[in-house]
């Protein structure tokens, strides 16, 4: 019997991460609670996909950000001792679950790609070496944490009528209040494109020698009937492409039907992101890209040859 | 045995690695093919304390030891052998020879903006008759009250159009015979010292090399490098050092080899593989590595041996000859592994096979260094 | 004058890292290298300090051959290094990394406004140090800013979320991470990297910190990515590329 814990910050990570949850439980039986903003919004589906429980957490003052609930959970987490505690793998997510573990005093596997029980251990993998290694961890301590890397577990299939106990956690006590505040939010500029939506994704990374060159990308991209996105130096260090097509780790994940990254060295950083594409296929010269390492098919060789050539097979 | 470089000259060579792949493989080709002087990443290498890695600090140089310049000189030339080479006799000839026999006040005016990298140097020795036969050059240099007079035409001079400070060698008294030429510093716009014809060369390109031509040129007695009489002598100890620059410059051209056919051969798939798994191309490869590792050696030792205050001047040889003929050897077996692409203009190997050409001619040629080392070995 | 602490690792440049026989990594012939995103963490301290004055202070944990980490770190810009070394300080847990820290940040640095870490250090992007270090010292964080700036006691800095930038503030001392779009590193120029051997440098020693504790997490594995995906490699000649689109299509994902 397990316990689990899951932190929802939005929608879709939640319902992954209960996907996740109803895995794990369903194998050694168990609870999965869902803790989520005071507002208690879309609870019902929570029950759906497979919660026991809800935990709402408390309000905050203005200003104050969501990691402001820290102190509150580790609270109840010490208190009510849960198994398992599952946050998504988003910004704020890899903020929160190593200032959790901290406060809890437990181990922490960060971007979660398996899981899987191992006698009565938790098993879990993640990529480093910027993708070029997969290491397995084990848990020596309790709670068992995670973060789990988006689109890598499948939503579960809801139930109707299934119901989950609701209760709120207490206030932030004095002397608990952080100091920072949020001054201003701005949303990202929302692109008629949507490359979360994509059958067919192609990325285009540092291979690329100049901005021009991604007019060849586009070219490739619309032969396939794919959207283009980018690697994380092209929108945030030379800013040839928006923020908004940076595929990865604080960019978007993607779940297409073919991916094709094209001058993509294959860093973890990026490959998280499209870690859920059915078929993952890459162009790049280094036979070592770590890229090729998590393809199903790629093309060693430089782009400025293979595009042109894959254009003209594909216009055929 | 130690063949560890320190901490620090693998950090300064690990740092002008990624100063090469951020400011000159990106033009390294444009450059070459333009023949142009690339002003801005000598201004970059300038600000970064390139231009005088083995000149102590009191003379606005980094204070390092050679070898560490030898080291950066290597990167260079793995990414452009001709900015490689503008560097190493910037500092090599041009610099040491001031730092080595200049006096205090020589020094003070003249090596520290060098040093600093706000000036170029340029070393001008050779004539149209006089190449490996430094003793038949004509150019001559007459006292006239306090300055000397200089006539006569060189040629094949690396930096003359686009050098600041010029050590200029001419001779005082020719019947001294050896012990008859001088040398001088001549600033940029002295009268009567003007670049001549530029050379269009087949390789290091974007090196501006030119002749020099001196028709009256009045030098001031001051500027007398050394002693009346010791040119030849400060042209030997220069070249000494000069040589191993060209040394390294050959190992960087080497190394670059290496790299485009290791990264071409494991692309290239011919009769159903990468032609790194033929046969006759990997032992192409292992050639070449083994002899870039020797080439490395020779050159380190060289340089460490002058760190270390030895004479130094036929490692010096041995390292400049083994590791140029070795340059010009595994380019062009770079190009036969790239095959009719290595044969076209924008592959890297065609730029590497012509730039290694001039490693086994300038600074003395491959026949020169022969001489000094036979002359070494059967004294 | 703020007075800054950066943290930073010398870790295994992946570059060299090669797949060996049987699944494993070949770490035979790797090099190491100061963390890509500590580079951007001390570029920033070193820019704050140029701005506003101060101090900047440089701290890792590693084998006593991380020694040439710290002098890279160290010609970045930084004026003092603290270098916790020791021989067992090898793939440490990040809560034990923290723990020493932590101890190191309160016992032998004396006060400071900031902290700096990277996002994540580039072997084991784990991610953690930054937010577990500021828990252990009870500080404000604030991770993956984009943009960072000091007034009078308070931190303002951008972060980027997914499908947000906040803007936020935080008083003093506080502890960020910075994302490597925050700044463009600089390259060492050859001065300051001869300059880096003559900065102080404190070497503490395990016996000079108190316990960490054991570690949370144990690895069982690190072996070769790609196990699932078993790539299938074409050329790049006509035929091949045909060869690729064909088999694109007969995995139904190519119309």
């Amino acid at each position: 019997m397990a316990v689990l814990w899951i932190f929802s910050e939005t929608t879709t990570s939640t319902k992954e991460l209960l996907g996740l949850g109803r895995e794990l439980i369903s194998a050694v039986g168990g609870s999965i609670t869902v803790l989520m903003g005071p507002d208690g919004e879309g609870r019902e589906e929570w029950a759906a996909y497979g919660a026991d429980e809800i935990i709402l957490l408390p309000p905050l003052a203005d200003g104050l950000a969501m990691e402001a609930h820290i102190p509150v959970i580790a609270a109840a987490a010490a208190e009510e001792k849960p198994d398992i505690i599952l946050l998504p793998a988003t910004a704020r997510g890899r903020e929160m679950a190593p200032r959790l573990a901290q406060r809890l005093d437990t181990g922490l596997c960060s971007n979660c790609v398996a899981v899987r029980w191992s006698g009565g251990d938790i098993e879990m993998d993640r990529v480093v070496y910027g993708g070029a290694a997969i290491q397995t961890v084990k848990f020596l301590t309790r709670p068992v944490m995670a973060t789990v890397a988006p689109k890598t577990f499948s939503p579960p299939v809801p139930e109707e009528g299934r119901s989950a106990r609701l209760r709120e956690l207490p206030p932030l006590a004095a002397g608990t209040v952080p100091g920072v505040r949020i001054v201003e939010k701005r949303e990202k500029r929302r692109l008629a494109r949507d490359l979360t939506q994509a059958k067919v994704v192609v990325a285009a990374g540092r291979g690329l020698e100049k901005k021009e060159d991604l007019a060849l990308v586009e070219e490739f991209a619309s032969l396939v009937g794919g959207e283009v996105g980018c690697t994380r130096p092209l929108s945030e260090e030379l800013h040839w492409l928006p923020t908004e097509l940076c595929i990865g780790l604080s960019g978007v994940s993607v779940k297409p039907d073919l991916y094709i990254g094209v001058g993509v060295s294959g860093q973890v950083q990026h490959m998280t992101g499209v870690r859920g594409a059915k078929v993952i296929a890459a162009v790049n010269r280094d036979e070592n890209a770590p890229i090729f390492a998590q393809a199903d098919l790629g093309i060693v060789g430089d782009l400025y040859e293979a595009l042109p050539k894959l254009i003209t097979a594909l216009k055929k | 045995m130690d063949f560890k470089l320190t901490e620090e000259q693998e950090l300064i060579k690990k740092n002008m690695r990624e100063f090469c792949e951020k400011y000159v493989d990106p033009i390294a080709a444009e450059i070459d093919e333009n023949s142009r002087h690339p002003a801005e990443v000598f201004q970059k290498l300038a600000e970064g304390d390139w231009m005088g890695i083995p000149i102590p600090a009191q003379y606005g140089g980094s204070g390092a030891d050679y070898l560490t310049h030898i080291c950066a000189v290597e990167e260079l030339a793995r990414s452009c052998a001709s900015t490689g080479f503008t560097v190493s006799i910037h500092v090599g000839i041009a610099s040491m020879l001031i730092l080595l026999f200049g006096n205090e006040e020589q020094k003070k005016t003249f090596l520290v903006p060098l040093a600093k990298g706000e000036k170029l140097g340029a070393f001008v020795l050779t004539e149209p008759g006089a190449g490996t036969d430094v003793m038949a050059a004509t150019t001559t240099a007459v006292l006239d009250g306090d300055h000397y007079v200089i006539n006569g035409t060189k040629t094949f001079t690396s930096n003359g159009p686009t050098g600041d400070t010029y050590l200029v060698f001419a001779w005082t008294d020719k019947a001294a015979g050896r012990k008859g030429m001088s040398a001088f510093i001549v600033p940029r716009g002295t009268p009567g010292m003007t670049a001549g014809n530029h050379f269009a060369k087949m390789g290091l390109r974007s090196s501006q090399t030119s002749e020099m031509l001196f028709k009256d040129c009045r030098v001031p007695k001051a500027n007398l490098l050394g002693k009346e009489g010791n040119g030849l002598a400060m042209a030997m100890t220069g070249f000494d050092h000069g040589r191993t620059g060209i040394a390294a410059q050959a190992v960087g051209i080497i190394q670059a080899a290496l790299e485009e056919s290791v990264r071409y051969a494991k692309e290239r798939v011919q009769f159903g593989q990468p032609i790194a798994r033929h046969q006759a191309i990997a032992w192409m490869i292992a050639d070449m590595a083994t002899d870039l590792n020797a080439a490395r050696f020779l050159t380190y030792h060289a340089a460490w041996l002058k760190d270390q205050g030895q004479p130094f001047s036929k490692e010096a040889s041995m390292a400049k000859l083994f590791a140029s003929e070795k340059a010009m050897h595994h380019t062009i077996k770079a190009v036969q592994i790239q095959g009719g692409y290595g044969y076209c203009k924008g592959a890297k190997v065609e730029r590497l096979m012509r730039d290694a050409k001039i490693t086994e001619i300038y600074e003395g040629t491959s026949e020169a260094q022969r001489m000094v080392i036979s002359g070494n070995v059967l004294r | 004058m703020p007075h800054i602490v950066v943290c930073f690792k010398w870790v295994i440049d992946e570059t060299y890292l090669r797949r060996a026989p049987g699944g494993g990594l070949d770490f035979s012939s790797v090099d190491y290298k100061l963390s890509d995103y500590d580079r951007n963490a001390i570029e920033e301290a070193v820019r704050i300090r140029t701005a506003l004055g101060g101090t900047v202070a440089g701290i890792t944990v590693g084998p006593p051959e991380a020694a040439k980490g710290v002098k890279d770190a160290l010609s970045r810009g930084m004026d003092a290094g603290v270098f916790i070394a020791d021989p067992a300080f090898v793939d440490l847990d990040p809560s034990q990394t923290v723990s020493l820290i932590a101890q190191a940040v309160r016992n032998h640095v004396g006060p400071f406004d900031l902290i700096i870490c990277g996002e994540g250090s580039g072997d084991l992007y784990a991610q953690q140090v930054g937010p577990r270090l500021a828990e252990a010292l009870g500080i404000d964080c604030v991770a993956f800013a984009t943009q960072i700036s000091l007034e009078g006691g308070t931190l303002t800095a951008q972060r980027r979320l997914e499908g947000v930038i906040e803007v936020v503030t935080a008083p003093l001392p506080a502890l960020v991470t910075v994302l490597p779009e925050i700044n463009t590193p600089r390259i060492p120029g050859v001065k300051d990297t001869l300059m880096a051997g003559k900065k102080p440098v404190r070497t503490l020693a395990k016996g000079d910190l108190g316990a960490t504790g054991g570690p949370r997490l144990q690895t069982l594995a690190v072996r070769a990515a790609a196990m699932e995906r078993a790539c299938e490699k074409f050329g790049v000649e006509e035929a091949e590329v045909i060869r690729f689109v064909d088999a694109l299509k007969k995995r139904g994902v190519l119309a």
